[in-house]
């Protein structure tokens, strides 16, 4: 017992403190953060914050572009994901099961090698400097673990509730819209911060899609803050804009943590 | 209105489940499908709901063929063995889905839910959700469900298996005046021979997704068509004779008679049961029973005796029945 109380305080240690770094820096001076032990001014200040927030364009923007990619792109991947799974549950075994291991390949697959390809698809298709076409290739990346974790949630479903609407009368787009989709919800959720979670913290295609410094998406805007200058890094200024930009996914965490933690067991035991 | 299945067959791979079935249920009839688990008797179920399709013959609703509708059209109503409410509807939501789907004004669906549920005296739960309801309620909300659907046939997948013995005394005679008094024809799958005697018009005895016999339960009792009739209909079940000849003889429980004379038996067990007692004797032809009433007093030396009009013969290699006018 006592053990396992070492290995948890080691382990929140070790996970938070980066965090609290990060967030003690944004409230220090630069001077504090540079000589932290030979500063004779003050140590303490929100100009940090004040610089991020009053800045051309504000950090407000770089957040609600963000929220809305991160919105759109999880919208997207459900409307495709949800009748993409439930036709997958409903394949035969050999099937299914082929289905199932070239989604994992896919799910696996590192992304960052299809980069340069996507740049030249962004070209080709004029989707550069656009949220919403930044939408597709987040969605598609995120389809194939949603389809996995929603099709085990079809899967779990007691085959008897489907049969019972379909004698009731329930075609099946509306056995889907009153019974199959309300059951499948917890699942649902869990998935949805998981897209959330990968467009909200994607770089590499939202740095090279987006060059319009009003679309920038957050990451990208707080990676400029810390390159804004030739002579020093502002490291008060880049670490609020980091605090301020997990606030938004703290605050979901924290609503939907149990569903979190089933999502992600679930894809884990039952994929 | 009526049902009937013509030559129905059903394969999976290359295993038929069901072969050559064919069965008629009347207006306001109840057939028990009744036999182990395995005999295809809930298959068959399906194969009317039309959630499969069968790979032979035809099945026919008002004398419609019907084997290539959906269930989504068949108008069916079908109470399953779980009751398959939806967990996340409350119960007047449960029985208002279908109604509002079918496009029924929403005044109307609320008479006819009220209607439902004043039917199973359930009124006052109709806020409650599926999780807070007993096992005997929530089989009530799965009726009144299959009543709203206004069926043309009525599918009873072993409705009452997961309720307790007293509970399902109670619920069947209202189960049956609720359900036969609609005029459709009833079909009941069960494996509980007590329940299909109490329940159906007529019963039909599935083995191996064949069909063994099929009569009132009357019939099947007195006149058993084949060994595994015999032994499954009637509890405590056939006492069964050894091989003769290639005849086997057996009797029930009820016909052994003590006597003072005829074969010596050793009481090796007894059984109270109230109204009558079961006999566990010990005979050189094997282990017998014997029922007899709770007040009859039992010899101090067994012998048993019996009427030989009582006797069933069966031929040892195919089972069927064998009647003693031919023998």
């Amino acid at each position: 017992m006592k053990h396992k109380i070492i290995w948890v305080l080691l382990l929140v240690i070790w996970s938070l403190s980066p965090l609290s770094w990060q967030l003690y820096t944004s409230f220090c001076t630069q001077e504090a953060i540079t000589h932290p032990l030979t500063n004779p001014g003050p140590h303490w200040t929100l100009n940090n914050y004040r610089q991020v927030l009053t800045a051309s364009p504000p950090l407000w923007d770089y957040l609600f572009n963000s929220l809305l990619l991160g919105l759109t792109t999880t919208l997207l991947t459900l409307v495709f994901a949800i009748p993409a799974s439930y036709a997958l549950s409903k394949l035969k075994p050999l099937l299914a099961r082929t289905t199932k291991i070239i989604l994992i390949s896919a799910a696996l697959f590192p992304y960052v090698l299809l980069f340069l390809a996507l740049l030249e698809f962004a070209r080709n298709f004029n989707l550069g400097n656009n949220l919403f076409a930044l939408s597709i290739p987040y969605s598609a990346l995120s389809m194939p673990l949603a389809i996995l974790l929603i099709t085990s949630a079809f899967k779990d479903l007691p085959k008897d509730l489907e049969e019972a609407a379909r004698i009731e009368g329930l075609g099946i787009w509306q056995r889907l819209r009153w019974v199959l989709i309300p059951l499948i919800a917890p699942a649902t959720a869990s998935t949805s911060i998981l897209i959330f979670l990968f467009s909200w913290n994607e770089y590499p295609i939202a740095l090279t899609w987006i060059s319009k410094p009003e679309l920038l998406t957050l990451p990208v805007a707080i990676a400029r803050i810390a390159g804004s200058s030739i002579y020093s890094v502002p490291y008060g200024a880049y670490a609020a804009a980091t605090v301020l930009g997990s606030i938004p996914l703290l605050i979901m965490v924290l609503i939907f943590q149990k569903q979190i933690i089933s999502g992600l067991t679930k894809g884990a035991v039952k994929g | 209105m009526s049902l009937t299945l013509e030559n129905i067959g059903r394969r999976i791979n290359k295993n038929w489940i069901i072969k050559g079935l064919n069965l008629h249920v009347a207006k306001g009839e109840c057939l028990a499908l009744l036999g182990p688990s395995g005999c295809g008797k809930s298959s068959t179920l399906r194969l009317i709901a039309g959630l499969d399709k069968p790979d032979e013959g035809t099945i026919k609703i008002n004398h419609k063929d019907v084997t290539n509708i959906s269930p989504v059209n068949r108008r069916i109503g079908m109470v399953f063995q779980s009751y398959a409410l939806y967990p996340h509807l409350n119960v007047a939501d449960n029985l208002s889905l279908g109604l509002r789907i079918r496009g029924v004004p929403v005044s109307e669906q609320k008479k006819r839910v009220n209607n439902a549920l004043g039917l199973m005296q359930i009124e006052s739960l109709f806020k409650r959700f599926p999780s807070e309801l007993s096992g005997g309620q929530r089989q009530r909300v799965a009726l009144a469900r299959a009543i709203l659907r206004d069926p043309k046939v009525y599918l009873l997948d072993e409705p009452m298996s997961n309720l307790d013995a007293q509970l399902r005394e109670e619920l069947r005679p209202e189960l049956r005046n609720l359900i036969l008094k609609g005029g459709q024809p009833v079909v009941y799958v069960t494996h509980d021979q007590h329940e299909a005697m109490a329940m159906a018009n007529r019963i039909a005895v599935l083995k191996n997704g064949r069909l063994e016999q099929i009569g009132t339960p009357e019939n099947l009792y007195a006149k058993p068509s084949s060994i595994f009739v015999a032994s499954f209909i009637g509890r405590p079940q056939m006492n069964i004779f050894p091989d003769k000849s290639g005849l086997i003889k057996a009797i029930r429980p009820e016909d052994l008679k003590f006597s003072n004379n005829g074969l010596k038996c050793n009481l090796v067990h007894k059984e109270w049961l109230g109204s009558s007692q079961l006999l566990l004797l010990d005979s050189q032809n094997g282990l017998l029973r014997l029922l007899c009433g709770s007040e009859e007093s039992i010899p101090e030396e067994i012998y048993i005796n019996w009427s030989s009009e009582k006797e069933h013969y069966f031929d040892s290699n195919t089972g069927k029945r064998i009647d003693k006018s031919r023998q």
